[in-house]
């Protein structure tokens, strides 16, 4: 037994030595004192927020400056934060945005670049390498670096690994294992008041962007130039809607349906997580800012019951795991940008971002992924990095016709999923409205 | 000072005071004018303007005169036209039903109306219209929540498989309508109860010594009495129904597919979501012009019936 303890201390020191050291800090030293400034950020009512306001008084204390986060929901933040910047308004300093606003925002001349800000901040705070690559990505534009990527979220699937086990089902790994199972669990009278697996169906951003989340995985690609490691993903951008590999994905969501919830046509993000939570259902794929909740008691109801692995792919074909989430940006029009500035290196850092990781925030940074403290507390992060290292950062488009773009994407896909029409005529729908609005804005000729 | 030099004086001072007294009634126009310019007829001009252009607000300065381009495309969009197919039908079953459950409900108010119990259940009755319609369609998406709410409890209790009240394509406008109607039939139920209050106690004494039946005073003395009000009363909720967002937006999102998507709806996002402001705008012109259309037309019928 003490040979054994002895082993396991030996072992744990190995691994503490392993993980990368963060070093501290003289913050007081490298900060300045902002005492009398404030600092307002707009950020998503994402999980993630309350541990972002436990972090603000530590900050107070080190500057004097008093910071303020605002939460609003997402598509609430994105119409605040592009009127404010139409007008110039400089009530906000910091602004979280999604990383596939940042070619919008940018055209919007929102941002001040922090590329320019940063040079002389020591690089071990900045630590640019440490951010992973999938995430960091979506914080440059053009070639420019505008924000830090400290919000990143990855997509696994969570399935129910006490059902799995009860079953003796294999964890899917293919579209058709996963509709294999998913049948399994629905309307199983083994499995009361089971569904197989909840999608974000709805119509708009939810079933818009499920369509980016998959296509990569099922061997497709959005337009011509966009697809895993290429080197210009936008040098053209012809639309691959109506592509064999794009109808038969969206063929895949309509026949899902039949194996999801009641009602399921309508989920989006909150929805799927939730019937995950609440026992209804055995799989889902959802952003990693909520895996935390699932561990929660009083979120709830499959607290242990549950265990993570890749999302799913096409027969011949290999996952790419969706990339999202936040980045933290510099409002241009900002009047206080040497506080704010000062906030953000500060947030930002190896050394913060691993202590607000483990308060509820989100790992973005290589460091705190490999840190051995992150692993304890949150052991499904073991998983999400595999995610976060096959990611793909152009997964959904970025530049500022996104939103629109998803949006009538979506609107399409959902009218396959609840057959208002074919896949294919959906599709084809789909293709035309998105050739025209490329064409209208002179993207494509 | 001659005589000819007063009669000329007098004029002239008159006139000064008149022109004074004008100029005075003009200063307290002023706020009133300027408050009318520059919150009403100063945006709606520019919401023309804007609708002439292809104007995206993320790059206002590159804003480009397209002429009535917006307005062609927009009449070609399968979005917007299913978005007008879809008002159309909304505003017209939501009246209807708040017309015939607020009349029989006026009835029930009407008969009760010298009872304690009438008073306390008419102001019940009214408080659908007091809550704002963000939270009516709050609460509704708990109720008609496919797992979670009681709408589908219900119906298991009695042996009828759940609903997709708001993700079956072929129920979701009907669920908007029902709920639309659950929160304006009061409305219609207080403006027709007011209606038969008017109606003179000998009209109804004179029909039942003449042997007139429930159906005959309701054809013959009610409906014509109350024909008037509820014209009002339509108009008004024509006008609602054209603006109606809340619930939608909070509910359905326009979805499932198309299904319950809506032209205020559309507009929205085409302005604060794409920020695609002129054809957002030319959307808006649009639904102002179908508005004011539809109420000229009502309010012309109106005159016609009362002149009848």
């Amino acid at each position: 037994m003490t040979k054994q303890l002895l082993m396991a201390t030996v072992a744990a020191s190995v691994v503490l030595a392993a993980a990368p050291a963060v070093a501290e800090t003289d913050w007081d030293s490298l900060l300045g004192d902002h005492s009398g400034k404030s600092i307002n950020m707009m950020v998503v009512n994402d999980p993630y927020i309350e541990a972002i306001r436990k972090m603000e008084s530590k900050f107070e204390g080190l500057t004097g400056a008093e910071v303020t986060t605002d939460g609003f929901g997402y598509d609430p933040l994105h119409e605040k934060e592009i009127l404010g910047c139409s007008q110039q308004d400089d009530q906000y300093d910091v602004l979280f945005i999604d990383g596939i606003w940042v070619g919008e925002f940018v055209e919007a001349d929102c941002l001040e670049p922090v590329e320019d800000l940063w040079g002389d901040t020591d690089p071990s705070i900045i630590a640019w390498d440490d951010f992973v690559g999938s995430i960091a990505g979506q914080a440059q534009w053009d070639g420019k670096t505008y924000c830090l990527p400290v919000g990143a979220y990855w997509q696994v699937m969570h399935y129910r690994k006490d059902l799995f086990d009860k079953a003796g089902l294999k964890v899917p790994e293919t579209f058709e294992e996963t509709m294999e199972a998913a049948k399994f669990f629905t309307d199983n009278p083994d499995y009361p008041g089971m569904s197989g697996y909840a999608m974000n169906n709805r119509r708009g951003a939810a079933a818009g962007q499920q369509y980016f989340e998959w296509i990569y995985s099922a061997g497709g690609k959005p337009w011509e130039s966009n697809y895993p490691g290429s080197e210009e993903p936008y040098a053209d951008q012809t639309p691959l809607l109506n592509s064999e590999k794009s109808v038969e994905l969206v063929k895949f969501f309509h026949d899902m349906v039949a194996y999801g919830p009641p009602g399921g046509e309508q989920y989006q993000w909150d929805d799927r997580f939730n019937a995950f939570a609440q026992g209804k259902v055995a799989m889902i794929n959802a952003w990693s800012v909520r895996t935390p909740g699932l561990s929660d008691p009083d979120k709830s109801n499959i607290v242990g019951k549950w265990a993570s692995a890749q999302m799913p792919h096409a027969k011949g074909e290999k996952t790419v795991p969706p990339v999202g989430g936040w980045i933290m940006c510099l409002n241009k029009h900002s009047k206080n940008k040497e506080a704010a500035w000062d906030f953000m290196r500060w947030f930002a850092s190896p050394e913060i971002h691993k202590e607000w990781a483990l308060i509820g925030g989100v790992p973005s940074r290589h460091s705190a992924f490999q840190d051995a403290e992150v692993q304890q507390k949150l052991p499904w992060t073991k998983e999400l990095y595999t995610a976060a290292k096959t990611a793909w950062t152009e997964g959904r488009p970025r530049h500022p016709l996104t939103f629109e773009m998803i949006d009538a994407i979506g609107l399409q896909v959902n009218r396959a999923i609840i057959g208002e029409a074919s896949p294919q005529e959906a599709m084809d729908t789909a293709q035309e409205k998105v050739t025209e609005m490329l064409k209208s804005e002179g993207i494509l000729q | 000072m001659s005589a000819s030099e007063i009669t000329i004086a007098r004029p002239a001072s008159r006139r000064l005071a008149r022109s004074k007294d004008r100029m005075e009634r003009l200063m307290f126009l002023v706020p009133a004018g300027v408050y009318l310019v520059a919150l009403t007829i100063f945006p709606f001009v520019y919401s023309v303007y804007l609708s002439l252009h292809q104007a995206k607000l993320t790059k206002l300065h590159r804003m480009r005169f397209i002429g009535f381009d917006n307005y062609a495309e927009l009449f070609t969009d399968s979005l917007f036209l299913d978005a007008c197919r879809n008002i159309a039908v909304l505003t017209v079953a939501s009246i209807t039903v708040e017309i015939l459950i607020g009349f029989f409900a006026a009835k029930v108010f009407f008969s009760l109306r010298e009872t304690r119990i009438g008073a306390v259940l008419r102001s019940a009755s009214i408080m659908p219209m007091m809550i704002t319609p963000i939270c009516i369609g709050l609460i509704f998406s708990y109720i008609f929540n496919p797992n979670l709410g009681i709408a589908n409890f219900l119906l298991g209790e009695i042996g009828i498989s759940p609903l997709g009240w708001f993700s079956d394509p072929s129920l979701a406008l009907a669920t908007v309508i029902l709920i639309n109607s659950w929160q304006w039939t009061p409305f219609m139920m207080l403006l027709m109860l007011a209606g038969l209050m008017s109606i003179p106690a000998e009209q109804y004494e004179a029909a039942e010594i003449e042997g007139a039946k429930w159906y005959h005073i309701a054809a013959w003395i009610e409906i014509p009495a109350i024909r008037g009000i509820v014209l009002v009363g339509i108009i008004l909720r024509v006008i609602d129904n054209l603006r109606l967002f809340d619930i939608v937006y909070v509910t359905t999102r326009g979805g499932p597919g198309s299904s319950t998507e809506i032209v205020t709806f559309f507009a929205y996002k085409q302005d604060f979501q794409y920020f695609q402001v002129g054809y957002g705008s030319a959307a808006a012109v649009v639904i102002l012009f179908a508005s004011v259309i539809i109420t000229a037309i009502t309010v012309k019928y109106l005159r016609s019936a009362e002149d009848d």
